[in-house]
C-alpha cells in the first residue's frame, strides 16, 4: 500500500495535536509526568518521520504541488474563507526543519526538565505537541488566514510556555508581555488579511491587488511580521521571554516561532514582490536591527539574553535578505539558523543546567569538566559567526551577495559591521562559560548529564556543520537554481568573521584583561541597558493606555451613570413636589374643577 | 413535530409549575425538576438543528395556535436559521447553568422557578413570528430579574463620590435592590419605546394581525421609518448595553447570582440584539438604511468604550460585565455593516459571546465562592490551588480577545470583515484596536488572579471545580473550541437566513 503525500501530512499534523489533547484531558497522564513526555516525543518523532518521507518524495520529484482545501465560512452563496494543507517546495523544507528541532529538542528536555515535578512536566509536554501542531498548520497553511491561525496558536503556546514558572512573578510578567506586543502588531496583520480579502476576495497570496493595496496590504502584514520576528522596535519582548525553560527558548524563541515571520514573506512573496516600498522597508528594518541588536548582544551578562538579542539580529539578516529580494537567501539562513542556534540555545541549557545560574560571571572554566558541550557549542558559535565551511558562512555569504546585487549599500554596511559583533559577542561567549578559571561552586563541580542531553547537541552539531552543503538541495526542492561561488564580499564577511573572534580573544580572551575589556564598552553597555525602547513603550502603556482606561472607567461610573441616577433622583424629586398638590381638602379640589372647567369653556368658546 | 417548539418554550414553564410542587426541603429533587426542563429544551433545540431543512431554508416547523383572533394574536411559532442557533445557545446556557447554580443554598426552589420562567421567555422570543407574542415573551424574560436579583443577589460597596455624589448618597449605590431596580427601570423604559412602534406598525400595516411576516411585508412609509427606527433601536438596544445606556448592565451583572449573571449576559442581552435586527433592520429596511451610520458609530464607541472600562475596573464581576458591554458593540457594529458577512457575524458573535460570558460568569461565581472576593488585586496564585478554574478562565479570556480556534475569532473575523465592506470602512479599526485592549485587560486579569506566588495564604486552601461545576464547565469549553474550529456547524444556518432578510436593505442600498 502506498501512502499519499497528504495522509503523511495529515498525520504528521494530527498526531501531535492528539498527543496535546489526551495528555490535557487525562488527567493521570498528565499528573505523572513520565509518560506524557514519551507520548509527546513519541508523537513528534511520527510527524518527524512524515516529514522526512514527504521531504524525500519531493527531492525525487520537485516539480508540482498538492492543494487540498476545503470550505470554511460561508458567506451568501459564495466562499469567505478555506482551509486545508498545501505541500509544495517552500512548505516541505520548513515543516521537516521544524520537525527535527521539535523533536531534538523534546528529546533534551527529557533531560533538562527531570527535576521538575511530574504535574508539571505532563504540562510542559502537552504544550510542547501543541505548538509542534501549531507550526504545522502554520507551515502548511494554504492560504494567508490559515497561516494567521497557525501564526496566532504559535503564539498561544508561546505565551504559555514563557510563562511556564507562572508563579514566578518575573515569568508571568514576561509571558503576558510577548503576549500583548505580538497581539499588538497581529492587530496591523488582521487589517491586512481584511483589506485583501475585501479587495482580491480571497486570502490567498497568489492574488495581485492594484499596486496602493498591494503596499497597504503588505506594509500591514509586515508588521504582523515584525512582532513575532522581533524585529526593531518590537523586539523588547523576546529578551524577557528568555524566562521560559532553556529548551523552550531554542525550539520557539531562536528556530522556529520567531522565523515564523521570515517563512510568512517567503511564502507569501509574490504579494510582497508587488511593492518596491515594502521590500525597501524590510530591508532597512532588518539591516538596522541586524546591527542594533547585535551591538546590545556584546554586552548582555546573561547567556540566554546573549543568545536572544543574537536572535534578533540574524532575523534582522533573513528579513534584510528577502527585502532585497533573495528568497533563497532568507530561507537558506532560515534554515542553517534554525540548526545553529537550536544547538546554541540547547548548549547553553546544559550549561545552565550545570551551574544552575543564567550569569555570565557564574560560568568559566566548563570546556574540561563539559567536553562534549563545549566543542558542539563552539560549532554552533562557528557556524553563527559565519566561518567556513560551516553552515552560517554560506547563507550568510548568500545574504551578503544579495545586497551587492541588489545595491542596498547602506545596508550592506550594517550587515557587515553586524557580522563582525556576532563573531565578537560568540567569542565573548565562548570564553566567559567554557574558559578561565570556574567562578562559583556550582561550576567547580560541573559534569556533562547523560545521552538524552547529550544525543540532541552532536545532532545538531552535525547539522550545524554540514548544513551549509545543502544549499543546492534545498534550491532544487525550493525550485531554485543555486550555485555556490565565493564573491568579494563573502571573503569579507568570514574575514569580518575572523577578525571579530580575533577581537573577542583579545578582548577576554586572556587572563585578566576580562574587567578591562568589559569597560572599554561600558558607554555601550549603558546605552543598552538603558532600554529606551522598552522604556518608551512601558511609558505608553502605563501613562496612556492605563490612565485613558482609569479616566474612562471614572467616566462611566460617575458621569455616564450619574446622569442616570440624577434623572431617577429628579423624579423622585419631582414626584414629591407634586405629592403636594393631593392637599386632601375637598374644597381644593373642587376649585380645581371650577378652574378646569372656566379654562375648557373659554378655549371652547375663543379658540 | 409539529409542536417541537412549542414544547421547547413550554418546557421550563411546566417544569417551573412542577417545582412549586415539590417541598423545599427535597433539594435535590428541585435540581433534578430543573435540570429536566433544561433538558428537554436543550435536547428539543438540538432536534431543531436537525430537523431544519437547510435546502429549503425559511420559517420551519410553523405551528399556530390562535389567541385573540379579533385582534389578530395568535402564538405563532416558527424557525429560521438565527433562530436555530439562538435557541441552541439558549438551550446550552440553560442548562449549564443550572449545573452551575447546585450549590445555591437560600430559597432555591423559587429560585429555580423565577429562571425557568424567564428561560421559557428566551425561548419564546426567538421562535416567536408574532410581533405581539414577541413582545409577551420580550417581557416574560427581562421582569423576573428583578425578584433573581433583588432576592439572591449580592451587595457590594461602591465608594461615592464623583460630580453627583449628592444622588449617589440617596441610592443604595452597589445593592442588589439598586442594581435590581437600575436594571428593571431601564429595560422597562427601553419596552415602552418598543411597544410604541409594535403598535404604530400594526396600525399602518392595517392588515389587523400581528403575524411578522405580513408586517415585514408592508411598505412602511419612509417618513414612519425615519422614526420609528430609533425608537426601536433604543428600546432593544438598552438591553443590549447600547452606549450610553448600558449602565444598568455592570450594577446588574455584578449584584446578580451565577446562573442569572450567565443567563443575562449569556442570553438576555443578545434578545436585545435580535430584536433591533430582526424587527428593527428586517422589518423596517429603510430605517435602518438611514440610521445605520449612528447604530455603527455608537456600536464603535462600545467596543473601545467598554474594553477601556473594563481595563480601569479592580471588582471581577464589573470587568466581565464591561466586557460584555465591548462585546455587544461587536454584535450591534456587525448589525450596522448592513452586509452578509457582517450579519452573519453579528449573529456568530451573538452565539460566540453567549458561551463565552456564560463560561465567564460560572468561573466568576465559582471564585467568588471560593475566595469571598470580588477585587482582583487581592487575588494571585489561584492557579496552584484551582487548576481547572485556571484553564478554563484562560479558554474563555482567550475567546473574548479572539484567538483563532474559537469561537470568538470566526465571529470577530466576519464583523470586520463586513465592516471594511461596509460603506464606513473606517469601523474596521477602531474594532480590531477593541480585540486587542480586550487582549490587554483579559490577559492581566488572568495573570492576577491566576498567576504569581499568591498574597495570602487563606487562598491555599480553595477548592477546585466539583462535579456539576465541572459538566458546566466542560459543556461551555468545548463549545467555544467546537465552533470555533468548525463553525458551519451553526454558521450554515445563520448564512442560510441572513441573504433573505437582508434583501429589502440590499435593494434599498443598490448593493449586489
Amino acid at each position: 500500500m502506498t501512502v499519499t503525500p497528504l495522509t503523511l501530512a495529515l498525520v504528521a499534523l494530527f498526531t501531535p495535536l492528539g498527543a496535546a489533547a489526551l495528555i490535557g484531558a487525562v488527567t493521570p497522564l498528565r499528573r505523572r509526568g513520565t509518560p506524557a513526555a514519551w507520548l509527546s516525543i513519541a508523537a513528534v518523532m511520527v510527524t518527524l518521520g512524515c516529514a522526512a518521507r514527504l521531504f524525500m518524495l519531493r527531492l525525487a520529484q520537485p516539480d508540482g504541488e498538492l492543494l487540498r482545501t476545503f470550505a470554511w465560512l460561508p458567506s451568501g452563496s459564495s466562499t469567505l474563507a478555506e482551509l486545508g494543507v498545501r505541500l509544495d517546495g517552500v512548505s516541505i523544507p520548513m515543516f521537516l526543519v521544524l520537525s527535527v528541532v521539535a523533536a531534538c529538542v523534546q528529546v533534551f528536555s527529557l533531560g533538562y526538565m527531570a527535576d521538575e515535578p511530574a504535574p508539571a512536566r505532563g504540562r510542559y509536554f502537552a504544550y510542547h505537541s501543541l505548538f509542534v501542531f501549531s507550526m504545522g498548520l502554520l507551515v502548511l497553511a494554504p492560504n494567508l488566514l490559515e497561516l494567521f491561525i497557525g501564526w496566532e496558536l504559535v503564539g498561544l503556546t508561546s505565551y504559555l510556555l514563557i510563562g511556564f514558572y507562572y508563579q514566578k512573578p518575573s515569568a508571568a510578567q514576561a509571558a503576558i508581555k510577548a503576549f500583548w506586543v505580538t497581539k499588538f502588531a497581529d492587530m496591523a496583520f488582521l487589517l491586512g488579511l481584511i483589506l485583501l480579502v475585501s479587495v482580491t476576495g480571497s486570502f490567498s497570496w497568489t492574488a495581485s491587488p492594484p499596486a496602493p493595496w498591494a503596499t497597504a496590504i503588505t506594509l500591514l502584514v509586515f508588521v504582523g511580521v515584525m512582532g513575532k520576528s522581533a524585529q526593531f522596535p518590537l523586539h523588547i519582548w523576546l529578551p524577557n521571554a528568555m524566562e521560559g525553560p532553556t529548551p523552550v527558548s531554542a525550539l520557539l524563541h531562536a528556530a522556529t516561532m520567531v522565523a515564523a515571520g521570515v517563512y510568512l514573506i517567503v511564502r507569501a512573496h509574490p504579494l510582497f514582490a508587488l511593492s518596491e516600498t515594502t521590500l525597501a522597508v524590510m530591508t532597512s528594518i532588518g539591516a538596522f536591527t541586524a546591527l542594533f541588536a547585535a551591538v546590545i548582544a556584546v554586552v548582555q551578562t546573561d547567556i540566554k539574553r546573549v543568545l536572544a538579542y543574537s536572535t534578533c539580529s540574524q532575523l534582522g539578516y533573513m528579513i534584510a535578505a528577502l527585502g532585497a529580494g533573495s528568497v533563497m537567501g532568507g530561507y537558506f539562513h532560515l534554515t542553517t539558523h534554525a540548526c545553529f542556534k537550536a544547538l546554541l540555545f540547547l548548549g547553553a541549557g546544559s550549561v545552565i543546567h550545570a551551574v544552575h545560574s543564567n550569569e555570565l560571571a557564574h560560568m568559566g572554566g566548563l570546556f574540561r569538566r563539559m567536553r562534549l558541550t563545549g566543542v558542539t557549542f563552539m560549532i554552533g558559535a562557528l557556524a553563527l559567526a559565519g566561518v567556513p565551511p560551516f553552515a552560517g558562512f554560506f547563507s550568510k555569504d548568500l545574504i551578503l551577495e544579495a545586497m551587492v546585487h541588489g545595491e542596498r549599500w547602506l545596508p550592506l554596511a550594517a550587515l557587515l559591521a553586524g557580522a563582525f559583533l556576532t563573531a565578537l559577542y560568540m567569542t565573548r561567549v565562548v570564553w566567559l562559560t567554557f574558559f578561565g578559571e570556574p567562578s562559583t561552586e556550582h561550576a567547580e563541580h560541573a559534569h556533562e548529564h547523560g545521552a538524552l542531553m547529550v544525543a540532541p547537541l552532536v545532532v545538531l552539531a552535525v547539522l550545524s556543520a554540514g548544513a551549509g552543503f545543502f544549499g543546492k538541495t534545498l534550491a532544487a526542492v525550493y525550485g531554485l537554481e543555486y550555485e555556490f561561488s565565493l564573491t568579494p564580499v563573502g571573503v569579507a564577511g568570514s574575514a569580518l568573521g575572523l577578525l571579530g573572534i580575533l577581537a573577542g580573544w583579545f578582548a577576554w580572551g586572556r587572563p585578566g584583561k576580562t574587567t578591562r575589556a568589559f569597560e572599554l564598552v561600558a558607554p555601550l553597555g549603558t546605552l543598552a541597558r538603558s532600554g529606551a525602547v522598552n522604556r518608551a513603550w512601558e511609558l505608553g502603556y502605563r501613562q496612556v493606555l492605563m490612565v485613558a482606561a482609569e479616566l474612562i472607567a471614572w467616566f462611566d461610573r460617575y458621569v455616564v451613570d450619574g446622569v442616570m441616577n440624577f434623572i431617577a433622583w429628579a423624579t423622585l424629586r419631582l414626584g414629591t413636589r407634586l405629592r403636594r398638590l393631593t392637599t386632601g381638602n375637598a374644597q381644593d379640589y373642587v376649585y380645581a374643577v371650577v378652574a378646569g372647567a372656566v379654562v375648557i369653556a373659554a378655549w371652547g368658546i375663543f379658540g | 413535530m409539529e409542536h417541537l417548539l412549542a414544547i421547547i418554550v413550554a418546557a421550563p414553564f411546566v417544569a417551573g409549575v412542577l417545582l412549586l410542587l415539590v417541598p423545599e426541603v427535597d433539594r435535590l429533587m428541585v435540581r433534578l425538576v430543573a435540570l429536566c426542563g433544561a433538558s428537554v429544551s436543550l435536547a428539543g433545540s438540538v432536534l431543531v438543528a436537525t430537523h431544519y431543512d437547510l435546502a429549503e431554508g425559511g420559517l420551519q416547523l410553523a405551528a399556530s395556535y390562535p389567541l385573540v383572533p379579533s385582534l389578530g394574536i395568535a402564538l405563532r411559532l416558527a424557525a429560521d436559521g438565527w433562530s436555530v442557533s439562538l435557541l441552541l445557545l439558549t438551550g446550552i446556557i440553560t442548562f449549564a447553568g443550572v449545573l452551575a447554580s447546585w450549590t445555591l443554598r437560600e430559597r432555591s426552589k423559587e429560585f429555580y422557578v423565577f429562571l425557568l420562567v424567564l428561560v421559557a421567555g428566551v425561548f419564546g422570543v426567538f421562535v416567536s413570528q408574532d410581533l405581539f407574542i414577541f413582545f409577551l415573551f420580550y417581557e416574560i424574560a427581562v421582569l423576573p430579574m428583578y425578584l433573581l436579583i433583588g432576592i439572591w443577589g449580592s451587595s457590594h460597596a461602591v465608594a461615592k463620590d464623583g460630580p453627583f455624589h449628592f444622588v449617589w448618597k440617596l441610592f443604595d449605590i452597589g445593592g442588589r435592590e439598586y442594581a435590581a431596580m437600575k436594571l428593571t427601570l431601564m429595560l422597562l423604559v427601553g419596552s415602552a419605546l418598543i411597544l410604541v412602534v409594535i403598535f404604530a406598525m400594526y396600525v399602518e400595516a392595517g392588515q389587523h394581525t400581528f403575524d411578522m411576516s405580513v408586517l415585514g411585508r408592508a411598505r412602511y412609509p419612509r417618513s414612519m421609518q425615519i422614526w420609528a427606527f430609533p425608537l426601536l433601536w433604543l428600546g432593544f438596544g438598552s438591553l443590549s448595553g447600547v452606549f450610553p445606556f448600558h449602565t444598568w448592565s455592570p450594577d446588574g451583572h455584578a449584584s446578580a447570582p451565577t446562573a442569572v449573571s450567565m443567563l443575562h449576559a449569556g442570553v438576555l442581552m443578545k434578545l436585545g440584539a435580535f430584536g433591533v435586527m430582526r424587527v428593527g433592520m428586517v422589518m423596517l429596511p429603510e430605517g435602518a438604511v438611514v440610521w445605520a451610520p449612528m447604530v455603527g458609530v455608537i456600536a464603535v464607541v462600545n467596543i473601545v468604550y467598554g474594553a477601556l472600562s473594563a481595563m480601569g475596573q479592580k471588582d471581577l464581576k464589573y470587568i466581565i460585565a464591561y466586557s460584555s458591554v465591548s462585546h455587544m458593540g461587536v454584535v450591534m457594529l456587525g448589525a450596522a455593516t448592513l452586509t452578509t458577512t457582517g450579519w452573519n457575524g453579528a449573529v456568530y458573535q451573538m452565539f460566540a459571546h453567549g458561551i463565552m460570558t456564560g463560561l465567564f460568569f460560572a468561573l466568576v461565581g465559582l471564585v467568588y465562592e471560593r475566595a469571598h472576593t470580588r477585587s482582583v488585586p487581592s487575588m494571585g496564585g489561584f492557579g496552584k490551588a484551582m487548576p481547572a478554574v485556571a484553564v478554563f478562565f484562560t479558554l474563555a479570556g482567550l475567546s473574548s480577545l479572539g484567538l483563532p480556534g474559537t469561537a470568538g475569532f470566526v465571529a470577530e473575523l466576519m464583523v470586520f470583515i463586513g465592516a471594511w465592506q461596509s460603506a464606513h470602512s473606517w469601523w474596521a479599526i477602531p474594532g480590531i484596536l477593541g480585540a486587542f485592549f480586550t487582549a490587554v485587560y483579559v490577559l492581566r486579569t488572568v495573570r492576577m488572579i491566576f498567576w504569581g506566588p499568591g498574597p495570602a495564604a487563606r487562598f491555599d486552601e480553595l477548592a477546585d471545580a466539583r462535579r456539576t461545576e465541572w459538566g458546566a464547565l466542560v459543556i461551555l469549553g468545548a463549545a467555544l473550541i467546537v465552533f470555533g474550529v468548525y463553525p458551519a456547524l451553526i454558521l450554515d444556518f445563520i448564512n442560510r437566513t441572513t441573504p433573505h432578510y437582508l434583501g429589502a436593505v440590499k435593494e434599498l442600498i443598490g448593493a449586489p
